[in-house]
């Protein structure tokens, strides 16, 4: 499978399982000092070889201007992770969590198995070097770290494991939300649920 | 500092002299342990002008700060040295006890320099350490020496024998250590260098003593460390069932299995050898390294005794390389290999290179395709520098280089291949031209991402992408050979486990990315090493069959390596010049610039 066919792949799966809106999130995969990013404005579900732009990952050039506005945050946490490849979307319910709690910590099996904890990390404006920062940093102990009120950014080695998180995180999110709309008390099952806090 | 015992041996052969100084912090976290700290240690004080057999060469025994932990497979140790067989820097590794009993008695790591006058046997336990003589034990073959050792012990059940056997003292290129008579540190010839060092074994002993920073987080840790592993099949039910020789089939499915000195990339006979195979023919029990929640070894029996193995790449190099699929002569090969401190892999693929240059008149050295008896007389025979095998125990390389016949050798940088055919994966073969000890499987393997799909089943045709993560993958491939914990763990328990254990354990945090950092420090430290021994670009290559011929069949039919670009794009993802070199801000990124 080509690159453009994995970058196609995904962002089709992101897009019909809910968890980025038509023209929202993107999706970038280091190679060496090169990214390659899904241009800006494109449609994950419709990507075709010109939504797949290749710019530098120290340095700037042309491709910049293609390239998705969340570039320079792919770009910081390219350079302080070892993250070969994200995924940036728009988990509905995850992101309403978010938008009441410090951190996600699932609940359900798979979840707590995978994830144990996610961060919540609070930025407004979604392109910034601050934020750029911060979603770097959190990713440096963490696979993938929810930005308050607006998506979540994962890392892996492939797109695929990247993809993963984000739809396992979305599946928790639903658990809790499910959870709590239901009320009572939760039965435990798992052996050391006290300690996914400190995760 | 937990992790660490905060000390190192220095045992000068020569001169008797032991002394014991402390070990640096910030050599401790920039290195790590095991490899990397060997690594910085051989750089330090090996210089091009000290040849592998000169008493100036070191012969470094390191633990990783996880070794001898809680952490799930961590019982390992390495031992670095200048290789005999390649020339490069090289350590090897394995999961034995001495690793662990060797920090329980108060150390890190031993120096061993210089070159005793007769033969001896360090003994290092909570006392101190010290030399003692071996005379008696030179030439006992691996089995008994252990007995023997352990037999003197105050305790033997807290003490651990690594030793050479006939090989190393007859300095085979490719002999071994071997530790606990089966786990072998097998590669490039550290017991070579032993042998030549008139060192027969070094025998540890320890109560274990170890304590984490934070117990509590280390035990929730490891705990879903070991959840992890319970829930992969590949380290719950495939390699406890089988062993590594569950690989036999899942390899010759992709067309990944080469057979006949990899002029075949399938094995006719695959059924004979199968792991499953094995399991019913041979296999007495289970068996796990300390430690070792996933236990891939096994007991195994055949009509002529008893012994460990033969996991894959043995089962592999003394079988279908050589043509041969009598399994029971292919244990008894390996137990041969382990009595005799050989390193399995070496010895096959030099047998089936004789064998090659046999079928095609080049040249006779006693060994015919298919032919368990010669291939088992070869082994002994190598152990001992007699006949034949006295040019055998050179290696494929300087073996098939004396008949004019080098590019029949499937080696790089003279260290023979496992059990990978390259032309049916997509950057294994850059992984076996680039691995800085020489064509090692181990270096960065990509059987995971390419055969078993950890994390995720990638293209394996070669597609642009692979290079960056073949690079991942040396990088923490050389964080786990520091560490002190087993690859087969990292099938399952990911480099954010390990991080998470490195913190609890030490009290010093660490991330994933410090794991990477340290792995890309550890490999370009090692790059820097073999540059200074005079490797250039031109050694990061492999024998042409593997960039010329293509497979003649199976699911990679007329496939080849297309080493050229890929090393290209390798050399400027790491931020390496054209020629190989380190880019001076690559260095400085790293902290090793001089």
């Amino acid at each position: 499978m080509s690159m453009l066919e994995e970058f196609q792949r995904i962002g089709r799966d992101l897009f019909l399982s809910g968890l980025v809106s038509s023209h929202g999130g993107n999706m970038s995969v280091r190679m060496g000092d090169r990214v390659l990013i899904t241009h800006r404005g494109s449609q994950l579900g419709q990507i075709t070889e010109e939504d797949v732009v290749e710019t530098g990952l120290f340095d700037n050039d042309s491709g910049i201007m293609l390239a998705s506005s969340e570039t320079p945050v792919h770009r910081t946490i390219y350079m302080q992770t070892s993250g070969l490849a994200i995924v940036h979307a728009h988990p509905k319910v995850a992101v309403a969590l978010s938008l009441f709690e410090d951190e996600i910590i699932p609940i359900d099996n798979e979840g707590s198995y995978l994830l144990h904890k996610v961060p919540v990390i609070a930025s407004e404006i979604a392109s910034g070097t601050a934020m750029a920062g911060i979603v770097a940093e959190s990713l440096q102990k963490y696979k993938i770290t929810m930005v308050r009120g607006h998506g979540c950014f994962a890392i892996g080695q492939v797109l695929e494991e990247a993809y993963q998180w984000v739809s396992c995180l979305e599946e928790s999110a639903l658990v809790i939300y499910y959870s709590r709309t239901l009320g009572g008390q939760m039965k435990e099952f798992r052996k050391n649920a006290d300690q996914y806090k400190k995760w | 500092m937990g992790g660490w015992v905060g000390k190192i041996a220095r045992i000068n052969l020569s001169t008797g002299k032991i002394s014991v100084e402390d070990l640096p912090q910030k050599t401790a976290v920039d290195y790590l342990g095991g490899r990397g700290l060997g690594a910085r240690i051989l750089y330090d004080e090996v210089g091009p002008s000290v040849e592998p057999y000169s008493p100036d060469n070191l012969l470094i025994f390191t633990t990783g700060p996880l070794t001898g932990t809680k952490a799930p497979s961590s019982s390992r140790f390495s031992v670095t040295t200048k290789s005999p067989l390649t020339g490069t820097i090289l350590d090897s590794n394995c999961g034995g006890k001495a690793g662990l009993r060797l920090k329980d008695a108060g150390y890190d790591a031993l120096i061993i320099s210089g070159k005793a006058a007769k033969p001896v046997c360090i003994i290092v336990d909570e006392k101190g350490i010290k030399i003692q003589d071996a005379g008696q034990l030179w030439g006992k073959d691996v089995n008994e020496t252990t007995d023997i050792l352990l037999g003197q012990a105050a305790n033997p059940l807290t003490a651990s024998v690594a030793c050479i056997g006939p090989a190393g003292e007859n300095l085979v290129r490719f002999a071994a250590v071997i530790n606990d008579k089966s786990k072998a540190v097998g590669r490039g010839g550290v017991g070579a260098v032993m042998g030549s060092k008139n060192l027969k074994a070094v025998v540890t002993s320890g109560e274990s003593k170890q304590i984490a920073a934070d117990q509590e987080t280390l035990d929730f840790i490891v705990y879903e460390a070991r959840k992890v592993i319970k829930q992969s099949p590949i380290t719950s039910i495939g390699l406890p069932t089988y062993g590594t020789s569950a690989l036999v089939r899942v390899m010759d499915m992709m067309g990944a299995f080469p057979s006949y000195n990899f002029t075949e990339s399938i094995f006719e006979h695959l059924n004979d050898i199968s792991g499953e195979m094995l399991r019913e023919k041979l296999f007495i029990k289970q068996k796990a390294c300390w430690g070792c929640p996933i236990g891939c070894k096994r007991e195994t029996k055949t009509a002529n005794g008893t012994g460990e193995g033969p996991e894959y790449e043995s089962l592999w190099a003394l079988g279908p390389e050589c043509g041969i699929h009598d399994l029971e002569a292919i244990a008894d090969a390996n137990y041969l290999c382990n009595r005799l401190g050989l390193d399995t892999i070496s010895t096959g693929v030099t047998i089936g290179c004789a064998m090659e240059l046999e079928k095609r008149g080049i040249a006779d050295e006693g060994v015919r395709f298919g032919d368990a008896k010669s291939m088992l007389k070869a082994v002994g025979d190598i152990a001992y520098r007699r006949n034949h095998g006295d040019a055998l125990a050179e290696g494929s390389r300087r073996m098939a280089e004396k008949h004019g016949a080098k590019e029949f050798a499937m080696q790089a940088k003279s260290m023979e291949f496992p059990a990978y055919e390259p032309r049916a994966m997509g950057v294994q073969g850059l992984s076996f031209a680039t691995s800085n000890r020489g064509g090692c499987h181990l270096r960065g393997n990509m059987l995971g991402p390419e055969m078993l799909g950890v994390p995720k089943i990638v293209d394996h045709s070669g597609a642009t992408g692979t290079v960056g993560l073949l690079i991942y993958h040396q990088h923490i491939s050389a964080a786990f050979d520091s560490l002190g914990v087993c690859k087969f763990a990292g099938f399952a328990v990911s480099d954010e486990l390990l991080a998470r254990m490195m913190t609890a354990i030490t009290g010093i945090e660490f991330v994933p990315q410090n794991l990477h950092h340290a792995g890309e420090r550890i490999w370009n430290l090692e790059r820097l090493y073999n540059l200074r021994e005079g490797f250039t670009s031109k050694d990061d290559t492999l024998p042409k069959r593997l960039m010329e011929e293509p497979l003649k069949d199976g699911p990679a039919k007329g496939r080849v390596v297309k080493l050229a670009p890929q090393l290209e794009e390798y050399y400027r993802y790491r931020g390496w010049d054209a020629n190989g070199v380190p880019k001076k801000e690559k260095l400085k990124q790293l902290g090793l610039e001089a």
